[in-house]
């Protein structure tokens, strides 16, 4: 059962958990984002020595599961990443997901690529799209996006050709797609 | 040339192609460059969207975090599994015992409502059953009266029957109002008289009122038409009660006939003056109760017909009380009391009135 279900996509255990009450499908999907949840907490952790990770864990992991039975959630990892920065926010207040208007672009967009992969037309006119919407992009957007997306290159290759931080190319490329799908939505 | 415009356009369509957050392997081996070129750029590619990865990865290449994680990633693995797993199993108990329980709930539930129809159908035949047996005498009745004894009662069957269509209630109702008036001089007569003696001792008073004026009368024509169909049976069956009749009641026959005709031609100018106002009354009552004691057999309610019937047969009116005889007889032989029934029709045929033959004939096919 544990082998079936970590088989499955973040969204049908989602629904499993939400719909079956399933709470294998949670422990499973929780579990999924663990590591993850332990390398970003591992900083608030490491500044506030009086917190232990016994109490903070838990907690976080219990207000995870309360916000997966109630809130309706798109992406898994940014519902975790917002439940983490909230819970190290405000303790005591337990802020609700929304998801912002770049990640639904990006969501609707990511969900029509996925849609045409089988229908060639819609695929075509998907591309069209794409293209045109690069081309609207500034000078070093488009740059960025050629040089990562078509010609394969790494955030190090990057960085040393601009001479900047991989962080910095990482966010520049992530505000250009942004762009990119809110042209592609609108 | 086309080749590598088509790999450029699946290129451009890769930029957003959703793919997962790095696991659990992925995340050092991203640190410590051990991942190959395609996976490399596939990490990469999911880090620009993702703020959880990115963020674990600057967190892991902080100095002393990496450190930790190993331990801390495995204890909270092994905290979500313990934690979730028995109650997964804890809830995957509670949800089969829930079922059980519900499956023998339904189960109760099913028994009681399976005894509860049972329980009603029971009563429903029983009831049904009840109500079907006065239906039976119900219908046995007229076949009896029609087939049998159509000879006497019509002129007293007709008006009943003629009332009741009219207005079914009445009867009850006089029945109803006459009862605390009429019981009162019937009841002592039942009682005091034997029932063999009534007709001996009540005749002579009676016979001049009753006898000559309602009686004679309304002779239907059904009861001359099938005396006329089989006169001879009529003839042989009139002729076995006196037959089969002991000497000493046919005495008491001859006598009572004799004493008739004194009293006819002694009273004829009183009767005609004074007695009949003076009888009228008490003839009504009677005739009422005994329409209500045919109601009460009609609508089946044997033994509630037949307790009229006996206060009616001690009455004076001789008439009523040959007709409330011979009623009781027919109800005694719905009830399948044919000792009885035989007994009431023989003390009819005694009574040697109009209903005699009836009754005669009734014995004959008892």
């Amino acid at each position: 059962m544990y082998q079936q279900l970590s088989n499955l996509s973040d969204r049908e255990l989602i629904s499993r958990a939400r719909k079956l009450k399933d709470r294998e499908a949670e422990g499973v999907l929780l579990e999924r984002y663990s590591h993850l949840m332990v390398a970003v907490c591992l900083p608030y952790l490491k500044k506030n020595p009086g917190t232990g990770a016994q109490t903070v864990f838990p907690q976080l992991l219990q207000r995870l599961s309360n916000g997966l039975k109630v809130q309706s959630i798109q992406k898994a990892n940014e519902w975790v990443h917002q439940t983490i920065k909230t819970y190290f926010a405000q303790p005591e207040k337990q802020v609700p997901y929304y998801p912002s208007r770049e990640s639904r672009d990006r969501l609707h967009t990511e969900n029509r690529v996925e849609k045409a992969a089988n229908n060639t037309i819609e695929k075509q006119a998907l591309i069209a799209q794409v293209k045109t919407a690069i081309a609207k992009l500034g000078n070093d957007d488009r740059y960025l996006m050629e040089q990562f997306y078509l010609e394969n290159k790494t955030f190090a290759d990057l960085a040393a050709q601009k001479g900047t931080t991989v962080d910095k190319i990482r966010n520049q490329l992530k505000k250009a797609k942004s762009r990119l799908a809110t042209q592609l939505t609108n | 040339m086309p080749n590598n415009i088509h790999n450029e356009n699946e290129k451009l369509l890769k930029i957003f192609a959703g793919i997962r957050c790095l696991n659990k392997d992925q995340l050092p081996r991203y640190l410590e460059g051990r991942l190959t070129d395609v996976e490399k750029h596939l990490v990469e590619q999911h880090l620009v969207d993702c703020d959880l990865c990115a963020e674990a990865l600057l967190a892991l290449q902080q100095e002393g975090l990496m450190e930790q994680y190993p331990s801390l990633s495995t204890g909270i693995q092994q905290y979500i599994r313990e934690s979730i797993k028995p109650v997964s199993q804890v809830h995957k108990m509670e949800h089969y015992a829930r079922k059980v329980k519900q499956r023998e709930s339904m189960l109760i539930y099913f028994w009681l409502a399976a005894f509860i129809l049972g329980g009603g159908a029971l009563l429903f035949s029983i009831s049904q059953y009840n109500g079907h047996k006065p239906a039976a005498a119900r219908t046995a009745v007229p076949v009896v009266s029609a087939s049998v004894a159509s000879p006497a009662p019509p002129p007293a069957a007709v008006p009943v029957d003629s009332t009741q269509l009219q207005s079914s209630h009445k009867p009850a109702t006089l029945a109803a109002a006459a009862n605390p008036a009429a019981p009162a001089p019937v009841i002592p007569a039942v009682k005091k008289d034997t029932v063999k003696a009534a007709p001996t001792v009540k005749k002579p008073i009676v016979d001049s009122a009753a006898k000559k004026p309602p009686v004679a009368a309304p002779k239907p024509p059904d009861s001359s038409k099938k005396v006329a169909d089989k006169p001879k049976e009529n003839t042989a069956v009139a002729a076995k009660p006196a037959a089969k009749d002991t000497p000493a009641a046919q005495i008491v026959k001859s006598k009572e006939k004799e004493n008739d005709k004194k009293d006819d031609n002694d009273n004829k100018p009183k009767t005609g003056a004074n007695a009949a106002p003076a009888t009228s009354g008490k003839v009504d009552t009677d005739e009422y109760l005994y329409k209500a004691a045919m109601v009460y057999q009609q609508h089946g309610d044997l033994d509630e017909a037949i307790s009229r019937y006996k206060h009616l047969s001690g009455t004076s009116n001789s008439r009523v009380s040959e007709m409330a005889r011979y009623q009781m007889a027919v109800c005694y032989r719905s009830k399948g009391q044919m000792g009885k029934a035989k007994r009431m029709f023989k003390e009819v045929v005694r009574m040697d009135g109009t209903m005699k033959q009836a009754a005669q004939q009734a014995l004959d096919n008892m």
